[in-house]
Parts: C-alpha cells; structure tokens; sequence
C-alpha cells in the first residue's frame, strides 16, 4: 500500500471517529469543540497559516485546599486536528499542506496560563511543486497536479492563555517536531512554531 | 454561526486560490522559471534565469555534495553570465530543496549523472530540441560533470570545470602533498609560522591510508588555510554577502546535505571514484577554470585535467587572487573567460 493510500485511510478514520462522537453528544459537539487559526512556520524561510478544532474528550478539575486559598488545576484530553499550509516565498519549490490529527494533553491554571502536550501520530504532508516533468528512459511527459505525499507524524509543547466565557476564548503558541517520511532516502525532521488564537461557537446558557 | 464559518473558509479558499493560480508569461529575452525534474524517483528543482533568445543554456552543477543551486546566483553569475545566455541553476538528488522517495542503494553517482541528463531532456522539451547546452561544475560538480559527459555528452557544446575533482579518490594523498608543500612554503616566507608548523604535524599524524576522520581533518583544515593564506597573501575576499540566506531552509539543506554526502562517502566517493583514465574520452571543447590557492581542491588537479581531456580545444585558466571558488573572489575574469568561451563555442 502506498504512503498516499495509507494517509487518506487514516483521515478517513480519524473523520469518522470524530463523526461518530458528534453523533452521540449532537447537543454539545459545538460546547465541546474550540477552533484556532494562527501562523504557521519558521518564520525565516516558510511562513503560512494553520487553522483546525480541539475536542474536549476528557476534563478533569483538581480543587486543592492551599494556606492563601482554593488551587484549581483543569487537565484536559482533546482530539486535535489540524491543517497547515506554508510557503518559502523565495522560491517556489519548498510550499505544502501539512495535517495533523492526534491527542492534546492541557493544563490549565486559575490564572489561566495553559501548557500543553501534543502528540499527532496521524499526519500527512503534502508538498505543491512548481511545473514538473517526468523522465522516463528517452521520454518526457508533464506531471498533472505535481507534488508527493509524505507521512508527517509530530509532536509539539505549547504555552496559551485562556479566556473564559469569551469567543476568542484563548491563544497559543506551539513549537512542532514533525518527522517526513519517506523523504528522499530517510527522512526529515522539520520545525515550525504555530501563534494563534482559539474561539469558540459555545450556546449560551 | 453556521454563516460565519462558511465565510471564514470562503475568505481562505480565495486567499489559497489567489496563491495558486499566478501565472507568469514567458520572456525569452529574461527566463525567471522554476521547473522540476522528477527522475527516478526524485523531484529535482531546476531554476531557470536568464537570456533564452539564442536558447543556449549553462547547466551549473553545485558543489558538495549536497550544495545547492541557487547558491551560485549572485554577483557576475546573475549579472552578466545572465545577460549572455540562461544559467541552469540545479539542485541535485537530495540536495538543496530536492525531494523524493529512494533508498540509499539507489544512489550513485552513475544515478546523480542520469538525472543531470534527464534534465537536459526535460529542457530540449520544455524549450525546444534546438536548444544548446553546456555544462559548468564546480568542486564536486567537477566530478559529477565528468561522469555525466562520460555517459553522453553529445548535447554539450563545451564542459566548463572550476576547481573540480576528476579524481575523488586522489584527494586524500593530494591533501597531504599539497598541504606540506604550501605549509613548508608558507613557513620559508615567514607567514603564520605557527598556524603551518600545526598544519604539519596534523599531516604528519594523519594516516597514509585513507580513512574518513582523517580526510575531513584535512578538508576541515583547508577552509581554515584560505582564509589564512587569503591575509597572509592578500588575495581576494570571496564575495557572497548577499540576501541568499531566506532562499533555503538552512536545517533543511544541512539534513540534506549530511545525508547524501554520508551516502556517497559510505559507497566509496573518496576510496573508489576517479575519471582520470577516462578523461580522453572526453573530447567537447574545454574551459579549466582554477584558483591558484585552492587547498580544497589543489591546482595539481587543474593541470591533470588539461592534460588528459581529450579535447582539441581547450584552455586552462589560473586565478592568481582566489582559492576554491573564483566565481566569487575575481567574478570580473571569472564572467569574461566563461562568456568568451559560451559564445565561442555555442
């Protein structure tokens, strides 16, 4: 099976794990999901956006008894999935779409100071090439929508802010380890920062 | 609300739409292109720049291994070998923004040649099967060339080498000779006397068989001996300070660059690789191109070329201010010796 059969089977299933749970908590999928958009890349070379949803799978809240008053700590499961597109503008041959789907672990304290822990073993990258022509023994023929498929697993550490009760209901910043593979003859390890913000479409109650 | 999100995609799916469909028009007399040539299962980044209306193309083929491209576009590369004819600036497999999908025993440099021929093709298709070609390497470009003509040099107008090996494999001992020649040198004028008597010992402890560690002591050491002997002898600074930095992901193209080179290294690129037998063989009129002070590559390599390239035409230029790389510290000689010989020959 190829890499490229093998990433859209693993999008399939993370859509419909995800439909699924929308079926059975229909009344609260928008209560338990946040949205984001920022800015994806290095900065120095590629720079682009990311947008995606968290949804909250698993919440935990920690009261502690402490001398100066209540300790609240919330920890947070969500189902992370995202998509990220970013270019080098210098020149037309590092440009991609990149997907992460994974679990987010998140700490969030009174203060609503946030960190968190991001592993995304379903990713997928897709590079965009420029005009691209394939030679096959003495004979040339041009590629249709030219580009390859890598899969892109990551993991990522992030640091937010929290909003409560407010649509733009946080912001985050995540430094991201994403590994392409097969790339070349082994594989490369990309890093990208994500700025951005969250919000929300919660009913109000 | 179910508006607001369908407006907040309508707003990227224009934004993504508006990146994706520029499309620029041809000027012959001012190429700008990008083109990719997908070979074997790489996808080979050519960029294309310059004058196309006599349809002669200079392949430039970097250093490295694992050099890139675009590195070389700058001074009177871009401003004057640009105006004479298009410069083919190419990222080879695995190298600069190339991508793909082979394993290690796919690579060679029999392979690397192929695709420098694959790209030929692609531009005689792209450009017309009239188009003319030749093909400039510098460093390790200068052995990829050889093995590339040795394949085929039947579309090549001229070979143009600058500070390249033919002989990878004769590094190690040239490293050795050239080293104690120049330090023994150096320390009878009296320059750096210390720095030469430690380069003397580093020769003199190094094996005499060839082995790795040792080989990139020495390559190491050679890049340090420019910049002294570039004070010490007054030789002219390689200018390279321009905004190339954003062209490449830097991390990227290190990764790169470790990989290909631990390939080739690990098949035998130092132990095994030489085409000076089979430089006779190599009869298209020829430019060697040297600078006098190349520790990285040494002059003896230049004056074996001329004597063994088969050709009828040839010369052989020594840059008296410059190390490895001429097209930086004297770019002035460096565009008018390559244009003379593009338009001579073309």
């Amino acid at each position: 099976m190829s890499i490229k059969q093998y990433g859209v089977i693993l999008l399939l299933i993370a859509s419909v794990n995800l439909k699924a749970q929308t079926q059975t908590n229909n009344s609260s999928f928008l209560d338990r999901t946040e949205f984001k958009v920022g800015y994806f890349g290095n900065l120095l070379w590629d720079n682009g956006l990311n947008f995606g949803a968290e949804y909250l799978w698993k919440e935990k809240i920690k009261i502690k008894e402490r001398k100066r008053g209540e300790k609240t700590i919330t920890h947070q499961l969500l189902f992370n999935g995202s998509m990220g597109y970013s270019t080098n503008f210098s020149n037309k041959t590092d440009n991609g779409l990149s997907t992460y789907l994974g679990l987010i672990y998140r700490r969030t304290n009174l203060k609503g100071r946030q960190l968190s822990l991001e592993i995304n073993p379903l990713g997928y990258y897709r590079s965009f090439l420029p005009e691209t022509y394939e030679v096959k023994g003495g004979n040339v023929s041009k590629v249709r929508f030219p580009g390859r498929s890598y899969y892109a697993p990551s993991i990522a550490i992030g640091f937010g802010k929290f909003r409560k009760a407010k649509k733009r209901s946080g912001s985050y910043f995540n430094l991201r380890y994403t590994i392409r593979t097969p790339y070349n003859a082994g594989a490369l390890p990309i890093l990208s920062l994500e700025y951005g913000y969250r919000f929300n479409f919660k009913t109000k109650k | 609300m179910s508006q607001k999100i369908l407006k907040i995609f309508s707003i990227l799916l224009v934004v993504f739409t508006l990146f994706s469909c520029t499309k620029e028009s041809i000027d012959l007399n001012n190429l700008n292109e990008t083109i990719i040539i997908r070979h074997k299962n790489a996808d080979m980044p050519a960029y294309v720049h310059g004058n196309a209306s006599e349809k002669v193309f200079l392949i430039l083929l970097h250093g490295g291994p694992g050099g890139t491209g675009l590195q070389y576009r700058l001074n009177t590369i871009k401003n004057q070998l640009e105006e004479n004819n298009v410069v083919v600036y190419f990222d080879q497999r695995g190298s600069g923004n190339s991508q793909g999908n082979y394993s290690e025993s796919d690579v060679s440099v029999d392979l690397m040649a192929e695709d420098v021929l694959a790209l030929t093709k692609v531009l005689k298709a792209k450009y017309g099967s009239e188009s003319r070609f030749f093909l400039m390497g510098h460093s390790w470009g200068g052995t990829l060339g050889p093995a590339t003509l040795l394949k085929d040099q039947s579309d090549f107008m001229g070979w143009i080498n600058v500070d390249g090996s033919h002989d990878p494999k004769g590094v190690y001992d040239r490293y050795r000779n050239n080293f104690t020649n120049v330090a023994n040198e150096q320390i009878a004028l009296e320059n750096s006397v210390s720095y030469w008597n430690n380069v003397l010992s580093l020769v003199q402890n190094v094996s005499s068989d060839y082995n790795d560690d040792d080989f990139f002591k020495m390559n190491r050491e050679s890049n340090k001996a420019h910049e002294i002997l570039t004070q010490d002898l007054g030789l002219n600074q390689e200018n390279t300070d321009v905004d190339n930095g954003f062209t490449y992901n830097f991390f990227t193209i290190s990764w790169n660059t470790t990989k290909i080179q631990s390939i080739l290294i690990e098949k035998g690129l130092f132990k095994d690789v030489s085409y000076t037998n089979q430089l006779s063989n190599i009869t298209i009129p020829s430019l060697i191109l040297w600078g006098k002070h190349d520790m990285n590559v040494p002059l003896s390599y230049a004056y074996e070329a001329y004597n063994n390239l088969g050709s009828n035409d040839k010369e052989l230029v020594i840059f008296e201010k410059s190390t490895h790389s001429p097209m930086f510290s004297e770019p002035n000689l460096f565009a008018n010796k390559v244009i003379d010989f593009i338009n001579q020959h073309k």
